[in-house]
């Protein structure tokens, strides 16, 4: 018996639930009203996103001017928190799409928060092309949409038409894919919900499920498939908004190495993002024994992979810069790391390829505490990343005449803090309607079965989890 | 039926069987009943009420009246949306440029230089482009003023009637203190006004005074003249600081003239050479071939040193005393063997104002033969008549309380003279003081009667900037305020009271006229001069100079060390604001300097030596002490400006008057904007006071000053980042520390390229599509000669009046967020010691490939059939790409709304152009709308617009010729010939953008070299 128990792998949860409990302990928070703890974070994440508001609101009303833009830096805290926060987006496809179907079950315990975070993620980003424009209230010309302004049309060439199209994309996707996700949870529910309207909207949400073996059927086909679709997109969201990038001319900006270089640095951030809010998550809402330390264990395996991946790529920058011969290249490369941003640079080489080193140790990667403070740096390595490439490279490009610094206003700073207040605000709101973990894909991967020790503790009925999601409330 | 042969018709049976009750109806006018009840007395009553109600509702709010073009009865010339031109003269300084004047719907919008004009060629400097914002200044004076509260003419003629009454009955001194005046009609106003009067002088004295040059010409020469200077004449300059490209003399006529003598596109061009002295580094000194550094109490030893071994090669004796010469004495013999192989061909000026030093240059160029020939006294200039010794004169006489009346005219005494003046004391004492100042300032708060000039764009007048050249100034607007011209004023003053126009054409035709004694022919003369703006005639018979008085030259004695941590303050005028006259200029406010790019403010240059040796950086405040007690200090922020002399400390004139009070909010005002003047409401600091006189002239170089820090900081409104020599040393790759956008090559070696007819080789290029662009009619392109280029910035400001560039305030130019389209990037490098400056005109390269465009989500930014990198504004989003794009960081963003609240200041707005809003991207065009005006012309004619008939607002003001725009599929115009040139270079070149801007090499003559080279000397 033993030796038979040693070669199955370890327990994907904790605690030895029954399916019951798991749906009991998932929609707690659900249940209950929110606590001193939930209200203390959101307070101040709602502070926030009023503070973002205020500020894009005298942004808008008064000009671009009150960002510390200037005529040689076109784009600074704009464009690096929009892609901050696609980078953020990045790891919740990755984790419910491509662990899907890399068949990593271990995904089920965080791919619904991973997918939220995702699409929380989207939005905050795709803010920031709106509000940088000078004139906002035109954001609507970069659609090619039938016009009656003579043959107006698009530029197919600008890749901020293709960025626009991707984030489009790739948000409609992440919001399908989540949803669909969602459909048997909802109607775990919705059974659980006294009549009323909350039931009455919650029946529209589910869709009519009824858990029946056809409905399961055509899920997983539909969920099949939408991983399938979402997988490139993975991909491409990221090539392309680095595309905004290297299709310019300015050194710094113009290199091949971007697309690559930005995909393993959006999963990068996007799993540090995912870390940050699940060691934080687990522990508020009790469900250490769904998002294990094991689970930890391995998000930071994959945040330390991705960190070599990206400490790859500023070194092969450096190299091609220095094997370039173009003055111009090399020198974008030595004022990034000596000039007067240089600060920036190492900021963001300590965080991102120094700090996550620590996770070659396994007492770290099992150590919630510890990877929690080791994914808040690389948060901000990855946001200084992205100033950096922008920043650095504009600010001092071919005509030294034309050099100049950059300084970020009030207004920037508080728009900043007002994406994050709207990132964790949806967030917050997320766990306290939403189940934070998938009911009905965890119970997929229960212990149930494992073992035959204690014969009480075995399951009322026998079956597979997955059935008894909506019939047990 | 048929009776009386008559067929009736009927329409219905009833009709046709007479129905009864059918004929009465059919009587009825409405048979059937209305369709409208017949209203009752009530409800007709009510809804007349409501009617009457609202309409008197819908009136309450008035529609606002709105005017097109109302002219029932057209001007004959005036064609609305077509401009017409006519010829003045400049009046913003002295130097009498000619003008151009574009009027459109009846208001001025634009000067330009008149090409035909003998003084200014062409050209128009930047002070003259910017004056045009004076006439809408919405500041100035509306009417006259008594005791400082506004009057009316009649109230004022009175009033200072009967005080001049009294001075004449009691024989009290009448005093008119005015700038160099060359108006022969006001010169002879005056004089008829003040002949009125027993005890009465006219005294003139500039604020950028010369004076000295015309004294030491009193005194060797026996004639008290400023000489014209022709720069064009001489092979050989020497220059003992005199920045006559800069703010000196005459500086469009001296840029053309020195740049006509180094034009070097022939094979057998011999280039003047020119050698600068000076101690701070000057706009004269950057086009240097030779600059060498020393201080202003040195330039005496060196024009005797220089002046010696001149005599010695002519067999004259002349002792150049003692004092030793700060520079080696190989490169003063080397440079007087130059001048004296140009014998009548070199010429040696001086901007000191020290009278020893100008008798020295007057023996040198008496040696050399040069007066009559680059030098002229027989037919001097009168762009400079000041005389300090006069001014000296009236300030003691007001001291003593001699003057009974005090008129001052194109001065502001109070702000422009030193502090030890005390020249509001001064004025205090006298009991009439007439100001007739445009608005108001220092001095005008003092007089007792303002009587406010025209601008000269409203008035009538003359010029004779230089003897025999007649230039007119005529009216091309109707006065927008109640003032009234000078000449006027003096009439009524006189009892006989005549329009400005009667009285320059009563001058004109006694004085100047010289044919039959007709009005038909007198007005046919008038007019002909009137429509060419000048003309050239002998005004009055000059007394021939007298015979040169070696014995008047002297050596002068060694300049004393200067104790250590004293400094030698030299104050000096800068392009734009020169004496502070325009200070109310924003326009000039926001030029940036040529060399330290610094705008809206004045600051202590000091050597980059000297601020490391004291400890201080940019932007620490120092305080200017004086040191012989007069009390006289400034406090100015500090700016490191290589090419200066160690112990000098350089301060700019012109800042800190009241007439800059009114930029207190002239930018954008927002959450974290900062004030753009300073903590007195001031933009800078007055330097004036500081001032002294010595030796019978104003001294703008004082030594013995000291600096004591004061520990505050003041950031400086810099458009171009401090020190950018090119890259930072520690930052450098290996082999890029000079970036190639400013090319170089030698004279020997350009020389050797045209002799054997070189020309710009195109290079081979394979690309993978096919042209985008293949420009099948004209391809606007542009030349800009590096060499010629003096960074003067004259089209920096024509381009903004032009193209209605708006002011966005110092604190805006702090955030690198000026508008400029075109910029002048200076450059500097270091090279065996000699420091070289370049200036490079930087504006929108139109490419061919351009980055911009590609990158416009919007199309906003595309390529147009002939070549033009358009922006279209009302379709920019504002994204800012195709800027952070923009190799060259040309493209300007509009940040915020800038105002345009100023409605008299808005009559400047060009027509032609969009006025941006807020949110858009925008840049330099090439001056679109003047191509378009151009090409309608000429398809109207039915033929090719002619080269040169396009001239953007850069090329036309340009005095030194450096911008050549035109056609490049015409292959016989000026710029395709130019585009072939060895000397052409592309800036950055090498990212393949094609732009359709291409520069001329800048051409280096190293003394050195030249010395080994056979083909010079």
């Amino acid at each position: 018996m033993a030796s038979v128990s040693q070669t199955l792998r370890p327990p994907l949860v904790a605690g030895d639930k029954r399916p019951a409990e798991v749906t009991r302990d998932i929609c707690a928070a659900l249940d209950r009203r929110p606590g001193a703890g939930w209200w203390a974070m959101f307070l101040p994440a709602f502070a926030l996103l009023l503070l973002g508001v205020t500020a894009v609101t005298y942004e808008i009303a008064t000009g671009i001017g009150t960002w510390g833009l200037n005529r040689t830096v076109g784009w600074a805290f704009d464009i690096t928190n929009f892609v901050f926060w696609i980078g953020i987006g990045h790891a919740g496809t990755l984790i419910s799409a491509i662990l899907f179907l890399l068949r990593q079950r271990w995904r089920t315990s965080v791919n619904r928060s991973a997918e939220a975070m995702t699409i929380f993620a989207v939005l905050c980003a795709g803010m920031f092309p709106v509000i940088h424009l000078g004139r906002p209230w035109f954001a609507y010309w970069m659609l090619p949409y039938p016009n009656a302004r003579g043959s107006l049309w698009i530029n197919f060439r600008s890749p901020l038409v293709w960025d626009f199209f991707a984030i489009l994309t790739y948000f409609t996707i992440s919001l399908v894919f989540w949803y669909v996700g969602l459909i048997p949870d909802l109607a775990t529910i919705r059974d659980r919900t006294k009549p009323g309207l909350r039931r009455r909207v919650l029946e529209i949400l589910s869709l009519g499920w009824d858990g029946s073996y056809r409905t399961w059927q055509r899920y997983e086909t539909v969920y099949k498939l939408l991983a399938g679709l979402a997988t490139p997109l993975v991909i491409s969201v990221h090539t392309i908004v680095s595309w905004d990038f290297a299709t310019a001319v300015i050194p710094g900006w113009h290199t091949t190495i971007f697309p690559p270089y930005f995909v393993a640095g959006a999963i990068f951030s996007g799993m540090a993002m995912v870390l940050t809010l699940m060691t934080v998550a687990r522990k508020a809402m009790g469900l250490e024994d769904y998002i294990t330390v094991a689970h930890i264990d391995k998000m930071a395996k994959v945040t330390l992979a991705t960190s070599l991946m990206v400490g790859l790529s500023y070194l092969t920058e450096f190299f091609t810069a220095f094997y370039s011969g173009n003055q111009y290249e090399e020198f974008v490369f030595l004022n990034r790391a000596l000039g007067p941003f240089a600060w920036g640079y190492w900021i963001m080489l300590a965080c991102n390829v120094g700090i996550p080193q620590l996770f070659w140790f396994r007492k770290v990667r099992w150590n919630p505490f510890l990877v929690f403070i080791v994914s808040v740096f690389v948060n901000i390595g990855m946001w200084f990343e992205r100033f950096v490439i922008i920043v650095t490279s504009l600010h001092r490009d071919f005509l030294p005449s034309s050099w100049a610094g950059y300084a970020p206003t009030s207004i920037e700073l508080a728009t900043l803090a007002g994406s994050f207040g709207l990132f964790f605000t949806c967030f917050l709101l997320f766990c306290r309607f939403v189940p934070v973990i998938a009911i009905s894909e965890v119970k997929g991967v229960l212990s149930v079965g494992r073992s035959r020790q204690p014969a009480g503790r075995r399951p009322l009925r026998s079956g597979g989890a997955t059935e008894e999601a909506s019939v047990l409330g | 039926m048929a009776q009386d042969g008559q067929i009736r018709y009927w329409k219905c049976l009833e009709e046709r069987n007479g129905d009864a009750a059918w004929l009465a109806a059919s009587r009825d006018e409405f048979p059937e009943p209305p369709l409208v009840r017949r209203p009752a007395r009530r409800e007709f009553l009510q809804a007349a009420g409501f009617v009457f109600g609202g309409a008197l509702f819908a009136g309450c709010s008035r529609a606002p009246v709105e005017k097109l073009i109302p002219l029932p009865e057209q001007p004959e010339e005036l064609v609305p949306g077509r401009a017409t031109w006519y010829a003045s003269t400049c009046d913003a300084c002295p130097a009498g440029c000619g003008l151009l004047v574009k009027t459109r719907d009846g208001r001025p919008i634009k000067l330009e230089g008149n090409p035909e004009h003998p003084v200014s060629r062409g050209g128009l400097c930047a002070v003259g482009q910017a004056s045009l914002l004076g006439l809408y200044d919405s500041l100035r004076f509306e009417q006259p003023l008594l005791e400082g509260r506004a009057a009316t003419w009649e109230e004022v003629d009175r009033a200072i009637g009967e005080k001049l009454d009294a001075i004449q009955r009691n024989g009290g001194a009448v005093r008119f203190l005015t700038g160099t005046v060359h108006s022969p009609t006001v010169l002879a106003s005056i004089q008829a006004f003040l002949g009125r009067f027993p005890d009465a002088r006219h005294v003139v004295w500039d604020p950028l005074s010369s004076a000295a040059i015309p004294d030491a010409h009193q005194r060797t020469h026996g004639v008290r003249r400023l000489p014209r200077f022709f720069f064009d004449k001489a092979a050989v300059i020497v220059s003992l600081d005199a920045d006559f490209l800069g703010a000196w003399i005459s500086p469009v006529e001296h840029t053309a003239a020195y740049q006509a003598g180094r034009r070097m596109e022939q094979p057998g061009a011999e280039p003047s050479f020119h050698v600068q002295f000076e101690s701070r580094l000057s706009l004269t000194g950057t086009k240097a071939d030779r600059r060498v550094v020393v201080r202003p109490q040195e330039l005496g030893a060196v024009a005797a040193r220089l002046a010696a071994l001149i005599a010695e090669r002519a067999g004259a004796k002349f002792d150049a005393g003692e004092a030793p010469p700060p520079v080696s004495g190989e490169l003063l013999s080397e440079l007087a063997d130059r001048l004296w192989a140009h014998r009548g061909r070199s010429l040696v000026v001086s901007g000191s104002q020290e009278i020893e030093v100008q008798k020295l240059c007057n023996l040198i160029n008496q040696l050399l033969g040069n007066y009559g020939r680059t030098l002229d006294i027989v037919r001097p200039s009168w762009q400079r008549q000041g005389s300090d010794a006069e001014l000296q004169t009236l300030l003691e006489e007001m001291e003593e309380g001699r003057v009974a009346a005090l008129f001052i005219a194109g001065l502001n005494p109070v702000y422009e003279l030193p502090a030890s003046a005390r020249v509001r004391e001064r004025l205090e004492k006298a009991p009439l003081v007439v100001s007739f100042a445009e608005r108001p300032d220092e001095t005008t708060k003092l007089a007792h009667f303002v009587c406010p000039d025209h601008h000269f764009l409203e008035s009538w007048g003359d010029r004779e900037p230089v003897a025999g050249v007649l230039s007119l100034i005529q009216p091309v607007i109707r006065p927008l305020a109640s003032t009234r011209a000078l000449v006027e004023s003096l009439a009524v003053w006189m009892g006989e009271p005549r329009s400005a126009y009667e009285i320059v054409r009563q001058h004109w035709r006694t004085r100047f006229y010289s044919g039959p004694d007709d009005e038909a022919a007198f007005r046919e003369f008038w007019e002909r001069s009137l429509s060419r703006g000048f003309v050239e005639l002998e005004t009055r018979r000059l007394e021939p100079p007298g015979r040169f008085d070696a014995g008047q030259v002297r050596a002068p004695k060694a300049a004393p060390q200067a104790p250590a941590g004293e400094f030698t303050l030299v104050l000096y005028p800068k392009v734009a604001l020169r004496e502070g006259r325009h200070a109310y200029n924003p326009w000039l406010q926001e030029l940036p300097d040529p060399i330290t790019k610094v705008a809206w403010d004045n600051y202590a240059s000091l050597s980059p030596a000297t601020a490391e040796r004291l400890g201080l950086a940019e932007g620490d405040v120092v305080r200017i002490q004086t040191s012989d007690g007069g009390g006289a200090a400034v406090e100015v922020p500090v700016f490191v400006q290589p090419g200066q002399h160690d112990g000098v400390v350089a301060v700019a004139l012109g800042y800190g008057s009241v007439l800059t009070e009114r930029f207190a909010g002239i930018g954008p005002q927002w959450i974290e904007a900062r004030p753009d003047t300073g903590g007195d409401g001031r933009v800078g600091v007055n330097a004036a006071p500081l001032l002294t006189f010595a030796g019978g002239t104003v001294r703008y170089d004082r030594a013995g000053v000291r600096l004591e820090p004061t520990g505050r900081r003041y950031e400086l409104a810099s458009t171009q980042m401090h020190h950018t020599i090119t890259v930072p040393e520690r930052l450098a790759p290996p082999g890029g520390e000079r970036r190639p956008m400013i090319q170089e090559t030698s004279l020997a070696r350009h020389m050797d390229d045209l002799r054997a007819g070189r020309l710009w080789e195109e290079q081979e290029r394979t690309d993978l599509w096919p042209p985008d662009h293949p420009f099948t009619g004209h391809r606007w392109a542009m030349v800009v000669d590096l060499s010629a280029c003096t960074g003067c910035s004259a089209c920096v400001v024509a381009c903004q009046v032009e193209n209605n560039i708006p002011v966005v305030g110092k604190d805006e130019v702090r955030r690198k967020r000026e508008m400029h389209w075109i910029r002048i990037d200076r450059y500097y490098a270091e090279d065996g010691g000699q420091l070289r400056v370049a200036h490079q005109p930087m504006l929108c390269q139109q490419c061919e490939h351009a980055p911009c465009e590609t990158v416009c989500p919007v199309l906003a930014t595309v390529h147009s059939e002939e070549g033009l990198n358009q922006q279209i504004y009302n379709r920019c989003v504002g994204t800012r790409y195709c800027a952070n794009n923009c190799p060259y960081k040309v493209r300007r963003f509009n940040w915020f709304e800038y105002s345009h609240d100023d409605r008299l200041a808005n009559l400047t707005l060009n027509p032609d152009v969009t006025v941006r809003s807020r949110g858009v991207m925008e840049k330099c065009t090439f001056c679109v709308q003047r191509i378009h005006e151009a090409k309608i012309e000429a398809k109207r004619r039915g033929e090719a617009p002619a080269d040169g008939a396009i001239q953007p607002a850069c090329q036309q003001s340009c005095p030194a010729g450096a911008i050549v725009f035109g056609d490049l599929n015409d292959p016989e115009s000026r710029v395709a010939r130019l585009w072939r040139s060895p000397r052409r270079y592309q800036v950055l070149e090498e990212i393949n953008v094609r732009p359709s801007v291409t520069y001329l090499k800048l051409v280096r003559r190293d003394i050195e070299k030249e010395e080994r080279s056979p083909a010079h000397g």
